[in-house]
């Protein structure tokens, strides 16, 4: 459903409960960032979570909304910019880095936040996720990892696990899911952290991190499809295995963080974040410099 | 040429008018094109107009032929011409395959003892026939002479050519010096002593029986002119019109202009990005156009076609975006460095739904830098991507230009909106329909302007709506965008002559030079003849092309693709068959295959 359908004008009639729940959400400054429209994410969907705990994260930044724009690709999380008040960028299939690079270098002031799902940023958009990470792009990317093509109504995405019976696999799933965590630390993402949904104030937290780096900033974030998959990322399964980051781990030290994500259990928090690496706008002032010095 | 020049119209008055093509042939690494671009500066500072094209394979070294072709002339030159009057060979093997490319009469200049690589090889000198002159310089002994190594025959043929045809070696020696100094004074020493040995040698051993003589016409020096390539011109647009964001991906022939943009643009403010594909490529421009900033990437037809999806996505959210592509022969990797003008359906129609988008298409290299500049006014004025449609012929060949008489339309700046129109919180609708299909927009940083732009039909205020009235009201709105660019674009005149015609050639990008030589051809023959020669390809101005046709008895259209791409896109306009000249030679088009359809004589 189009979320100006929504927008009869009319208010919606709530008990006194919600009401006071309301005025409370109100106080507090996330509403400054709903724009008017309505999501369309299914009743009990993750992604109402994440989305709460992003605006927290917003509130406790200071972020204007003029100064802030959201890019995404195609699929379920792809239309968070249009519930969002500030610019977005919804834009095509597995392409969100490349215009959110063009939008940071263009603009360095602005806040850039990305968001998109597995099969957007893993499966067709996966060739981009390197580029973006080696060249430290002050950009945050918020990958909502459900393990399913949800928008097109329940198809493999490249995280099912393997055997998962879904619509284009039926039969079960015959290849083994990629593992994002994994895959950032490899490519050597300055900051990577993870979570899962359901628990806002954790994701606040985690998120607030992540757009304070000054680089890259990748955030896989477990989050559950409850239309169409009801045997792998459950709310029931969601906390299973699931474990603080320990007190004594060095975010420094990627091979700590390599075998936390190797481990049998997850481990939510930053697992990994580089201080120290000069982002891409770092270098393009020495470029800058050296090739004004030639001009001159 | 001073008598009977196969370049010239027959009937022209040739008498003390020089045009004169040279083809200096080599292996890979012979400094063939070192040695045409030496010539064309020089011609170029002394006066003439001059246009050279250099043919090289796609493999960097190995055996590959590589072969600089100019033209000199003291009149305005529209093509490279087909018909060497001066061959120049570097190496033998390679230039006897050249002798078939040869006019009447022609001046072989060959290394009188060359270099022998392979047992099976041949001297060219066994292959000079009746018809030929041919002249023997001991080019690499006098290079050896010179520089104490066979480094600089090339060098020595230079010399001979300049004491052959009796150039002026002014501007030559001052070349050689400046190029060759930038390395060391020694350096610079020796290429000149090789340049005058070489010249020596042919003003005292060589018996002249060409009649090629540079003194008769040399026009004089034109204050601010310089050689430049299309890829120059580009760049050079791209800088001018204050371009912020280059982002692209190396492709022949388009690689060039980032080359260029990479050494320029940081230090005057603007980035460029080495992105890992096109797709990411356009992707970042779009970012960019979407904040506010000019944004442009360049590409040749593999990485247009990987372009297309997002290039429709620029369309659907009125995203400012200059793409440049440089035509190659296709389809996929094709010939990659051989020309070809077959991308225009890609450039015009590529991509899904129904798309419009203005697609530019200049005729030689002063419109690359105008059209290009224009393109980024296009591009924020109707908040679209604009694509310019260049092909290897254009973005390598060089002609002499003068920058300070190019135009450069600036249109008046556009405004971005500083503030929602009707203050914060009041519903800022960034598609509002206009008579004129552009919305007043708003750009991150602006506060109120809030709004999400998307590939989604959307209404207004930018939400998705899929209505059938409402996609109807926005395709609209896409498509009126187009008209009023129409109605702001200044009319195409029309070439040749006025009233009514027996020829009419409507042609496009570097097809022009082509038509405008066979037309100027024809009207020599007596064949009264007109050219509509639009720039502004599409949207495509049908009322001026059909006032154009009535006038004509018949109608040609040519190009150098397989399928006759714009003659397509012209019959639809008209209504009516045209007829076809089309070619896929890997080069230039010969005027000659459209004075033939004409019925002229070539």
């Amino acid at each position: 459903m189009s979320p100006d359908k929504h927008d009869t004008g009319e208010a919606p009639v709530l008990n006194r409960g919600v009401a006071s729940r309301l005025d409370e959400v109100a106080d507090s400054g996330l509403l400054d960032y709903r724009s008017e429209a309505l999501p369309t994410w299914c009743p009990g969907c993750g992604y109402y979570g994440i989305t709460h705990a992003l605006a927290g994260a917003l509130v406790e930044l200071g972020i204007e909304n003029e100064n802030l724009v959201v890019v995404s690709g195609i699929g379920c999380a792809g239309r968070y910019p249009f519930f969002l008040k500030g610019y977005g960028f919804h834009g095509v299939h597995g392409r969100a880095l490349p215009l959110a690079g063009g939008v940071k270098i263009a603009r360095p002031e602005l806040t850039v936040l990305v968001v998109g799902g597995d099969g957007d940023g893993l499966g067709i958009g996966g060739g981009h996720l390197p580029h973006a990470i080696r060249r430290n792009i002050d950009v945050t990317y918020i990958l909502f990892d459900n393990g399913i093509s949800g928008l097109t109504k329940g198809q493999s995405s490249p995280t099912t696990p393997q055997g998962q019976r879904t619509g284009t696999h039926p039969w079960g799933n015959p290849d083994t899911p990629l593992d994002p965590v994994v895959l950032g630390l490899g490519y050597r993402a300055s900051f990577l952290a993870t979570g899962f949904a359901g628990d806002p104030d954790q994701l606040a937290g985690i998120f607030t991190r992540a757009l304070a780096h000054r680089g890259f900033s990748f955030v896989p974030i477990v989050t559950p499809c409850v239309t169409f998959d009801a045997v792998n990322i459950t709310w029931d399964r969601m906390r299973e295995g699931w474990q603080p980051v320990p007190e004594d781990h060095d975010p420094n030290d990627l091979s700590a963080a390599l075998a936390l994500a190797l481990d049998e259990n997850r481990y939510y928090g930053v697992l990994y974040e580089e201080t120290d690496r000069p982002t891409f706008a770092d270098a393009q002032a020495g470029i800058a410099d050296r090739a004004g010095a030639a001009v001159s | 040429m001073t008598t009977a020049d196969t370049n010239t119209p027959p009937g022209t008055d040739a008498v003390d008018s020089i045009d004169v093509i040279i083809r200096i042939c080599g292996a890979a690494g012979d400094g063939s094109l070192a040695t045409g671009a030496f010539l064309n500066q020089a011609a170029a500072r002394m006066g003439y107009h001059i246009m050279n094209i250099d043919l090289y394979p796609a493999e960097i070294r190995g055996f590959g032929k590589s072969v600089a072709h100019l033209r000199i002339s003291d009149r305005p030159v529209h093509t490279p011409g087909v018909r060497a009057d001066c061959l120049v060979a570097l190496n033998d093997p390679h230039a006897i395959t050249e002798l078939d490319t040869l006019a009447e009469g022609a001046v072989v200049l060959y290394d009188s003892n060359p270099p022998v690589y392979w047992e099976e090889d041949k001297a060219i000198a066994g292959f000079i026939e009746p018809g030929m002159i041919g002249y023997g310089v001991p080019l690499g002994e006098l290079s050896t002479r010179a520089t104490r190594s066979a480094r600089s025959r090339n060098i020595v043929a230079l010399g001979s050519l300049s004491g052959i045809f009796r150039i002026d070696p002014g501007a030559l020696t001052e070349g050689i010096g400046t190029r060759f100094g930038r390395k060391s004074a020694e350096l610079a020493e020796s290429n000149l002593q090789a340049f005058n040995l070489g010249r020596e040698y042919a003003l005292e051993h060589l018996e002249k029986a060409d009649p090629i003589d540079f003194r008769d016409r040399v026009p004089g020096e034109r204050e601010g002119v310089v050689v430049a390539s299309g890829n120059q011109g580009a760049a050079r647009a791209c800088l001018d019109a204050g371009l912020r964001l280059y982002a692209g991906y190396p492709i022949t022939p388009a690689t060039r202009i980032m080359e260029i943009l990479a050494r320029e643009l940081p230090g005057r403010g603007g980035v460029v990005i080495q992105t890992e594909d096109e797709i990411s490529a356009i992707g970042h421009a779009i970012g960019a156009g979407f904040t506010g900033r000019r944004a442009a990437t360049a590409t040749s037809g593999p990485g247009l076609a990987l372009m297309t999806e997002f290039l429709g996505l620029a369309v659907m959210a009125e995203v400012p975006v200059v793409v440049i592509n440089g035509q190659r022969g296709g389809p996929s990797t094709g010939l990659p460095t051989k020309t070809e003008q077959s991308d225009l359906f890609l450039a015009v129609f590529g991509g899904s739904g129904d798309s419009p988008r203005p697609v530019l298409a200049p005729a030689d290299v002063s419109e690359v830098y105008s059209l290009t500049a224009t393109a980024f006014e296009i591009a924020e004025a109707f908040q679209t991507p604009v694509i310019v449609l260049l092909d290897l012929f254009i973005c390598n060949r060089t002609e002499d230009v003068n920058w300070s008489e190019v135009d450069r339309d600036t249109w008046g700046q556009y405004e971005d909106l500083q503030a929602a129109p009707d203050g914060e919180d009041s519903g800022y609708r960034r598609f509002t329909l206009t008579d004129s299909g552009v919305s007043p927009r708003t750009i991150p940083g602006v506060p109120g302007g809030y709004h999400a732009v998307t590939g989604l039909e959307h209404n207004e205020q930018g939400l998705p709506d899929y209505t059938p009235e409402n996609h109807l009201r926005m395709t609209q709105k896409r498509y009126r965008k187009m008209a009023s660019l129409l109605e702001r674009w200044p009319d195409p005149e029309p070439e040749g002559d006025e009233g009514a015609v027996e020829v009419g050639i409507v042609s496009w990008g570097t097809g022009i030079g082509s038509a405008r030589e066979a037309m100027l051809a024809l009207q020599e023959q007596g064949v009264s003849c007109a050219g509509f020669f639009p720039r502004l390809i599409w949207p495509l101005n049908a009322d001026r092309l059909k006032e154009f046709a009535t006038r004509c008895e018949r109608v040609i259209v040519a190009e150098s693709n397989f399928s006759g791409q714009f003659a397509g896109m012209v019959e639809q306009a008209l209504g009516a068959p045209v007829v076809r000249v089309t070619g896929v030679p890997a080069e230039p088009l010969d005027p000659a295959t459209i004075i033939a359809a004409a019925g002229g004589r070539s």
